[in-house]
């Protein structure tokens, strides 16, 4: 039996002339059902349906109809819906309400005004259905984004929901706190869950989708199997870390020792917490270090972040590569650097009106262009789609091909394989 | 942890306190007991770094602003040529003086109402709101959360933008406060759609944690209660158009009032010491 239902649904965000969802029919049972398409093709906004999100929060236009667990989805609030449907969303960072965990898993307890005993009961039992049980009494601030995106999922769970949903509930968690996240939901009975990183959900799955352009088809193509890498010839010494010791707050890595080389591409990888961001931020000279010597080869430095937010602000996407070319003088078309990554099409939208994936595009146009001498690249294919990560691909072999010598953190195993002539494991304080 | 309620009270008392009185020493004792509360009791983790560069700068604008447009008053100390617009004219200490005590006045009342987003947990304030208001609470908390998130995205968009070639500069800020305005305008939007999304805002509600009214709370709310009766019992102040560049009266009632409000920086504990 259908537990969710949406027949001949489009919808349109608030002065948007093309619609997210266009002629959807749906019909959501049993079992685990993965949602998969491109950045921007219309995953968030069909999962937002489910609970009403779309279109009472955002607003908009919306044609067709629906049910979730016989309530109607265009005239019941969100806050009614919540009782059947649970949404786990994206960012660990931004979701949760409380400052400690046991509060956080009843804040939806609360909500359904229940006895104080009965809310002891129910954290319980969701906390040990995610088995973060040990969790109950630390502070948010203090959790990895693998425990928040647990203890996000247990808050949900204690509501006991019909219908859980989750939108790339993994994208910005290390390989460990990912499968912990999965491992989870195992024993659920339904659940619609978008991702971009397929390995190991495919064979979870009891039914895949793919949404592309608002519509909703069967079935999800898989990725290619990457080009065989073209070997690259490393040049002199780019930059250079002499007895380093760094941190944001007292020495995170000591005792550091590294040398990277012109159109060397050299991936850090290691647990989250690690000092990965530590040592590009070293690299790039935003954090002194607290001994030894870091140098340089002269020429721009390109950043990305690991929130793509904090770069955009410009009304157009292709105003925010044009300032990187101005700033570095360089003489560069902006349409070159667009075309690879893929946004001529979105050069003239505001960057901030995009989804996640084509943000972190828009972000890594906006620093890679103008020829840098060295690109340190912090998580570059967060929440990407497979076809916008190939272009990242071809973009770090180009910047390699040219002499740049360019350093990415990642958690993305198929994108250090691919393009990496060097893997450091941060970890623990040490690099190996 | 400092009781909402309470909190609710001492700032209550330091609005009145910072309005109800123009006098610049009880706005300056106003805005420094605010400082020490926030200063010495804000929550772990909050960064009040960017807060206060804003209150700093906001002083200054109006300060300057009032000097260059106003040119009232006879302390001269400056003539700017006649063909600069608006600025053009007299510069006087009259108006330089009006300018500080107003920015001042913006200054501490920022500060009475700053406790209630850095000293308390969000959720805290939402639980203590009475049910009618859970609505607005949302929104409460999603506003709240504004100020620390912007200070929180400063350095990280600092950062990132000077790495494409930005230099600190007046023209250059909005470079840096608009994405950190929009960074914390999002993250609040996405927590009210967190809050939405497990039933926040409809009818009744029960709490898991308790929060208890100790002798402390009692302290403080009684503090403030007896600075508000102090400012009552006084005559209204006469309103001057512009204060005259004598010192301002030393008020035994009005410093006896603002020093009730360094109560809970005697009477709580920071947020941090006692997690």
């Amino acid at each position: 039996m259908a537990i969710a239902s949406l027949r001949g649904l489009s919808y349109w965000y608030p002065g948007q002339a093309r619609p997210a969802l266009a002629e959807v029919d749906l019909e959501v049972g049993d079992g685990l059902t993965l949602v998969a398409g491109p950045s921007g093709g219309g995953k968030s906004s069909l999962l937002r349906c489910f609970n009403g999100l779309v279109p009472h929060f955002y607003g908009g236009r919306i044609k067709g109809g629906g049910e979730v667990a016989g309530l109607d989805l265009l005239t019941t609030p969100t806050r009614r819906l919540a009782r059947a449907v649970g949404f786990v969303f994206q960012n660990p960072e931004a979701q949760l309400v409380s400052p400690v965990v046991e509060g956080e898993v009843a804040f939806g307890l609360e909500n359904l005004a229940m006895p104080r005993r009965e809310m002891r009961r129910r954290v319980e039992a969701a906390l040990s259905a995610v088995g973060g049980l040990a969790l109950r009494q630390r502070r948010v601030t203090t959790l990895s984004g693998g425990e928040r995106q647990l203890v996000a999922l247990a808050s949900v769970l204690a509501m006991e929901p019909r219908l859980v949903v989750l939108d790339e509930p993994t994208s910005q968690l290390d390989p460990e706190g990912a499968a912990a996240v999965i491992g989870a939901l195992a024993g659920l009975p339904s659940v619609v869950l978008a991702e971009h990183r397929l390995d190991g959900l495919a064979a979870l799955a009891t039914r895949q989708l793919t949404v592309e352009e608002g519509r909703v088809r069967e079935g999800i193509s898989t990725s290619r199997a990457p080009e065989p890498r073209r070997p690259r010839a490393p040049g002199g010494v780019a930059w250079r870390l002499e007895g380093v010791a760094a941190g944001p707050a007292g020495p995170l890595l000591a005792g550091i020792d590294l040398v990277g080389r012109e159109g060397e591409v050299v991936a850090l990888t290691g647990p989250n917490g690690g000092g990965k961001t530590t040592l590009l931020r070293t690299l790039a000279g935003l954090l002194k270090p607290l001994a030894g010597r870091v140098i340089r080869r002269s020429g721009r430095t390109a950043y990305l972040p690991q929130d793509p937010g904090v770069l955009l602000h410009r009304p157009t996407v292709r105003a925010e590569v044009e300032l990187t070319l101005r700033r570095s003088g360089s003489g560069e078309l902006a349409q070159v650097v667009l075309g690879e990554m893929g946004l001529l099409e979105l050069a003239g939208r505001y960057p901030r009106d995009l989804s996640a994936g084509e943000r972190q595009r828009a972000a890594i146009a906006a620093v890679v262009a103008g020829s840098p001498a060295l690109a340190l690249l912090d998580e570059p294919t967060r929440g990407m789609d497979p076809a916008a990560a190939r272009r990242l691909r071809d973009v770090v072999d180009r910047l390699a091909g040219e002499g740049c010598a360019v350093v990415l953190a990642t958690h993305d195993r198929e994108l250090v394989e691919a393009v990496a002539d060097r893997v450091l494991t941060v970890s623990g304080g040490e690099v190996r | 942890m400092p009781n909402p309620r309470a909190v609710a009270a001492w700032s209550l008392a330091g609005l009145v306190l910072a309005a109800g009185w123009s006098n610049p020493l009880t706005r300056l004792l106003v805005a420094l007991s605010g400082l020490a509360f926030v200063g010495l009791r804000h929550r772990r983790g909050v960064r009040l770094r960017g807060v206060l560069f804003f209150l700093a700068a906001a002083w200054a604008g109006t300060a300057l602003l009032n000097v260059l447009l106003s040119h009232l008053g006879n302390d001269v100390f400056l003539t700017l040529p006649g063909w600069l617009p608006l600025a053009g004219g007299t510069l006087t200490l009259e108006a330089l003086a009006y300018g500080l005590v107003a920015g001042l006045g913006l200054v501490a009342t920022v500060l009475t109402v700053l406790p209630l987003s850095v000293c308390l947990e969000p959720q805290d304030l939402l639980v203590a709101l009475p049910g009618p208001l859970h609505r607005t609470g949302a929104a409460l908390s999603a506003s709240l959360n504004l100020v620390p998130g912007i200070a929180r995205g400063y350095l990280a968009i600092q950062e990132a933008q000077r790495m494409r070639g930005w230099r600190p500069g007046l023209r250059s800020l909005p470079e840096v406060m608009i994405p950190a305005l929009l960074t914390a305008m999002e993250d609040s939007i996405q927590l009210a759609e967190a809050m939405e999304a497990r039933g926040y805002g409809g009818g009744p509600r029960t709490s898991y944690a308790s929060q208890p009214w100790t002798w402390r709370d009692s302290g403080v709310a009684l503090g403030a209660l007896a600075a508000v009766g102090l400012v009552l019992a006084q005559p209204p102040p006469t309103w001057l158009a512009y204060p005259a560049l004598t010192p301002p009266a030393l008020n035994l009632a009005g410093l006896a009032a603002c020093l009730l409000l360094l109560l809970p920086v005697f009477l709580w504990r920071s947020p941090a010491s006692a997690a």
